[in-house]
């Protein structure tokens, strides 16, 4: 198992100008690492749609990769969403889920199937372009480039070891920057980021 | 693609700046689905489910596009909470084209605006609950919408809808109890 830490700092290391949507128990150690105007959280939104909204935005910006930051619960959610993926083809979009076998926020709870549900097999059966599946640190941090560089839809299934996230807010008392202001102010930071810059 | 060589549906959508047509199709909607994968112009996203739907709109908008979801109204209830935490929770100018199941029943049994949702009207056997459900589902939403009925022009109600809700910057409704053209 990776660490929640071990998944997300090579991944900051090599991010260069993408986008990335986090959420649940990913937002707050993302925004520790990491401080950027492409940053976006899926908090205080909608339950299982972060890799939604990330392919919205992969789709209205084909030549910017989009990373989505997902959790197994959340993916459990709205699993059709790999289909969606699928048939919208992105070939910028990189579909991450941190597999820690719970819903972490509201307790530690088990999603259902944990452990038994193989989350990599599912995006190759729905026909993702490339998929990964890492569950030591050591060969994540070896292709993390590989898995960046891969034309997508890509898919990375993640391992992770359980953290102690609670129940995420917005507002002053959150130390991640994109946690700080409202969804809508959010949104629209994001929104004047990319939409200054070219497709 | 010509704005003059695209279906009327279509020709409306340009006009309005839609980029993407994000949704379901259902059999009053089928036809503009059909006819917006035929045209280049406009990109068709055809979803699993309804909720992806609002939330696949809400990233397009953040990426500088302009989309219309496209779902029918038991799609639209089903959405609930992905509508309330992406579209309404960001505001964002989403224009919902909710095609209405069950109006023409609804319409036939007596039932009509203002009629209130009561045990009785969701159970009786003449009568669609989704159509009952529709506008007070989006009143209770915050969701200001339209109807647009057998006697309306849809394709003038659809760019209507578009500029309403860029206007108004929030999602906004149109429902269509009648065919497309």
């Amino acid at each position: 198992m990776l660490t929640i830490a071990q998944l997300l700092e090579p991944l900051a290391r090599h991010r260069t100008d993408e986008v990335v949507v986090t959420t649940m128990s990913v937002v707050r150690p993302w925004g520790r690492i990491s401080d950027n105007d492409l940053d976006f959280a899926s908090a205080d939104s909608a339950m299982g749609h972060a890799a939604d909204l990330a392919l919205g935005i992969a789709l209205a910006r084909p030549g910017r990769g989009v990373i989505c930051l997902n959790g197994d619960g959340s993916m459990l959610m709205s699993l059709g969403t790999l289909a969606t993926v699928v048939e919208a083809a992105p070939r910028n979009y990189i579909l991450v889920v941190s597999d820690n076998g719970e819903y972490e926020i509201t307790g530690h709870q088990p999603v259902p199937a944990a452990g038994r549900i193989d989350h990599a097999a599912l995006a190759e059966a729905a026909g993702f372009r490339n998929v990964f599946r890492f569950d030591e640190a050591r060969a994540w941090t070896k292709r993390v480039t590989e898995v960046l560089c891969a034309p997508g839809p890509t898919f990375v299934h993640a391992v992770v070891e359980a953290g102690e996230q609670g129940p995420i807010g917005r507002g002053d008392h959150e130390q991640a920057r994109y946690l700080r202001s409202s969804l809508a102010e959010s949104a629209r930071s994001v929104r004047a980021a990319l939409t200054a810059r070219p497709l | 693609m010509t704005v003059e060589a695209a279906p009327e549906t279509v020709r409306g959508l340009m006009r309005a700046g839609i980029t993407h047509v994000v949704g379901i199709p259902d059999n009053t909607s089928g036809p503009l689905f059909h006819e917006t994968a035929r045209h280049a112009a406009i990109r068709l996203i055809t979803v699993a489910r309804e909720g992806e739907a609002f939330a696949i709109a809400c990233g397009l908008w953040m990426g500088g596009a302009s989309p219309l979801v496209v779902v029918q109204n038991t799609g639209l209830l089903e959405a609930g909470d992905s509508l309330r935490g992406t579209a309404l929770r960001m505001a964002a100018p989403i224009p919902i084209l909710v095609t209405g199941r069950g109006y023409e029943k609804m319409s036939r049994s007596g039932l009509g605006a203002g009629h209130g949702v009561s045990l009785a009207s969701l159970t009786r056997g003449d009568v669609d609950s989704a159509a009952v459900l529709t506008e007070p589902t989006l009143t209770a939403w915050g969701v200001p919408y339209r109807i647009c009925g057998e006697h309306d022009d849809p394709v003038a109600a659809i760019e209507e809808l578009v500029a309403r809700a860029q206007e108004s910057e929030r999602p906004t409704a149109l429902v269509l109890t009648r065919a497309l053209p």
